[in-house]
């Protein structure tokens, strides 16, 4: 079975730092992969530049998702073909209304596959769904976009526009960073009612506790800029007991 | 101004001049001497002409080597003034018995009372006025309303109030062709929204529209003033408005002039003890557009709150000047102006408070955001407090920028387009200044206009 997202050997400058190394990573449908490294090891880096976020520099390697040249799509196009982007600090537009939004950007998807616009009853029933499954108050599709949400209601928010927008390969920048138990809990099973075998997930995370409620196919460790162990989830109660710096240890030598 | 050489004899000669020559820069005495001999029939109005005739004489009109000027010339608009002058040739001003053609249907909807002026000039006979509401033009005032348009103008011999002489307040009585009196009773609650269609034309060559608002004690009213017009509309319109102890009015004043069109515009508020006021003040259209909006908290407990927008795209040049005035103790002031600036558009804001020894617990708070969407757009923000009073809370501040690049990136993640995440973020910045419409049909009317300008860009749909 083909990739889905086939990385090989991504090279990423931030001015004249270079922060990836040269990273290597497969994902097929399906799958959920966990990215975890130290802070600084580049994770984030990855996620912004699969994601095409201005200010990186490929300096070398590949991405080729769904047999397209990832790095010469515009992020609007790597949205449209099913790329989705969980931010870590999901930005407040104020002024913007979610559902607004949302329907933005489904109807722009489905113009892109040739599809018309999706009527107005159809669209509310969807989304009065997500946000059940996201235990959002209606009241939250109305107001401005993570205008006055606390961390982990824009959190919710970042999981709910991945349900109504069904990804392909949806790629979770930290979500669960500033989660309290409650809606971590709720944030994972909205990942895990999205999981299918057309679908897959990369988690950027520096913590195991993610992993208790998602849980991963693979396990990478970054480090350097580069994947420097790839295990199943027992990699991660291992990082969980020892750290990061037995890991890292044992992988130099 | 340079107008010394000025002769004898110019009003006779002024018709067969050229633009060159001294009614060129001069057109209000040719106006003034058609104005005498239409048949007005208000001749209690003559003093009061004449000395504000005078005094433009005297002063001129407002040059850029003032300050208060400085980012804004009325030369063009002044000439403008001349040639239509000229090529129209007397009479020049509506006499009233017209009831011309509204010429733009826009917003009439049954939950709004409109009011068609053109000109200056009150389309007649208004039929189903809400209880509570008195409109009057000068052609239907009985004695005891003269009184009452008297005491709104003010003394015949200048300003009324603090500020200081205004030659476009002069300007617009030394021609006053008609009065637009909005009056409620004191105790009434107006219900419908009144909706003021200030229409401007060509014809007489400067539009000098007069309205002058009292606003009863304890009672409310919801009034929006809209300008429009034709190609070429040229307008000088002074509003003035009395808000009576414990009154409330909310004032929303939309300026939608073809994109060639002028409006120099004075508006005067004045507020009494515990009334309140809120002024939402909208540009989306003309060429060349200054408001000078004063509001004076005259009474112990009175209150205004402003929300200013502007859209100054393709060429437009569009000049905001705010003076809150708090006077008495415990006033309160609350403004936020956001403008957009895009093409090669200028926007001019400037936002004063003024806080007299008299007003001590006053509280005030000014914010001004701009956009600049390209770089050859222009935006010139200036806020000021002028504090006289120990105990008093006030802030202000300013911020002139673009768009927010993770903002655009964040919408663009979602699959927009680069244009169409500019256009809703700015659509999301305009808005906000909306919500202070309590008219929810005009708010929607609003969002939609401004949608759809900045979709079409300028010079579509206005």
């Amino acid at each position: 079975m083909n990739a889905l997202l086939q990385v090989s050997g991504l090279r990423v400058a931030v001015g004249d730092k270079e922060i990836l190394t040269g990273l290597d990573l497969s994902v097929r449908a399906g799958e959920v992969h966990a990215i975890m490294g130290p802070n600084g090891s580049g994770k984030s880096t990855l996620a912004h530049v699969l994601s095409g976020r201005d200010g990186y520099v490929v300096t070398g390697g590949s991405v080729s998702y769904l047999g397209r040249d990832l790095l010469a799509m515009a992020p609007e196009e790597r949205a449209r073909a099913g790329l989705f982007l969980g931010f870590q600090y999901p930005i407040e537009i104020p002024g913007v209304s979610n559902i607004y939004l949302l329907r933005s950007a489904l109807n722009a998807r489905r113009a892109a596959r040739g599809e018309s616009e999706i009527d107005a009853a159809s669209f509310l029933r969807l989304v009065k769904e997500k946000a059940r499954l996201m235990q959002m108050d209606e009241s939250f599709l109305q107001r401005g976009v993570n205008e006055g949400f606390s961390g982990g209601e824009k959190k919710r928010n970042e999981v709910f526009q991945m349900a109504v927008l069904e990804p392909t390969l949806a790629i979770l920048d930290e979500t669960d960073s500033g989660l309290d138990i409650d809606a971590l809990k709720v944030v994972s099973s909205g990942v895990n009612s999205l999981r299918n075998p057309e679908r897959a997930f990369i988690l950027v995370t520096h913590y195991q506790r993610l992993l208790d409620y998602i849980r991963p196919d693979f396990v990478h460790v970054l480090a350097g800029g580069r994947i420097i162990r790839t295990g199943d989830r027992t990699l991660a109660l291992e990082l969980e007991a020892g750290g990061y710096d037995q890991v890292l240890a044992a992988a130099s030598q | 101004m340079a107008q010394t050489t000025v002769q004898q004899g110019t009003r006779d000669q002024a018709s067969a001049q050229t633009s060159n020559e001294p009614s060129a820069r001069r057109p209000w005495l040719l106006a003034a001497e058609r104005l005498r001999h239409s048949a007005s029939g208000l001749d209690w109005l003559a003093d009061r002409r004449a000395a504000a005739l005078a005094r433009v004489e005297h002063s001129g009109l407002p040059d850029t080597s003032q300050e208060d000027w400085r980012y804004t010339s009325l030369s063009g608009f002044t000439q403008r003034w001349a040639d239509h002058l000229v090529a129209t040739g007397p009479p020049s001003v509506p006499t009233g018995t017209d009831s011309p053609v509204p010429m733009s249907a826009t917003w009439v909807t049954a939950s709004m009372f409109t009011v068609d002026v053109v000109d200056g000039t009150l389309c007649a006979p208004l039929v189903g006025t809400p209880p509570g509401l008195t409109i009057r033009s000068l052609q239907q005032l009985t004695p005891e309303w003269q009184d009452r348009v008297e005491g709104l103008l003010g003394p015949t011999d200048g300003q009324a109030d603090s500020s200081p002489p205004d030659s476009l307040v002069d300007l617009n009585t030394a021609l006053l062709g008609d009065v637009l009196l909005i009056a409620t009773d004191p105790g009434s609650c107006v219900n419908l929204p009144i909706h003021v269609r200030l229409q401007g034309t060509a014809a007489p060559a400067l539009g000098q529209p007069r309205l002058l608002v009292d606003v009863g004690p304890g009672s409310q009213l919801t009034l929006s003033l809209e300008f429009t017009g034709s190609a070429g509309a040229l307008v000088n319109a002074v509003t003035q408005v009395c808000l009576g102890r414990d009154s409330q009015l909310n004032l929303i004043r939309v300026q939608a002039l073809p994109d060639d069109g002028m409006l120099t515009e004075t508006t005067r508020i004045e507020v009494a003890e515990s009334a309140s006021v809120t002024v939402t003040s909208v540009d989306l259209g003309s060429q060349l557009s200054r408001q000078a909006l004063t509001v004076l908290l005259a009474g112990t407990g009175a209150s205004a709150t402003v929300h200013g927008l502007f859209l100054a795209d393709g060429h437009r040049h569009i000049d905001n000047r705010t003076r809150l005035e708090h006077q008495a103790p415990l006033t309160t002031s609350r403004e936020t102006f956001r403008g957009i600036a895009d093409d090669h558009g200028h926007g001019v804001f400037n936002g004063k408070i003024i806080v007299q020894p008299g007003a001590a617990g006053s509280n005030a708070a000014l914010t001004n955001r701009n956009l600049l969407l390209t770089t050859t757009a222009e935006i010139d923000t200036k806020p000021e407090l002028e504090i006289y009073v120990d105990d008093v809370r006030c802030s202000h501040g300013a911020t002139t920028g673009q768009l927010d690049a993770n903002a655009l990136f964040y919408l663009r993640s979602r699959g927009l387009d680069p244009a169409a995440a500019r256009q809703m973020l700015t659509a999301a910045f305009l808005r906000e200044s909306l919500n202070g419409i309590a008219v929810p049909e005009l708010r929607t009317r609003l969002e939609a206009r401004l949608q759809a300008r900045l979709q079409a860009g300028p010079g579509g749909e206005a």
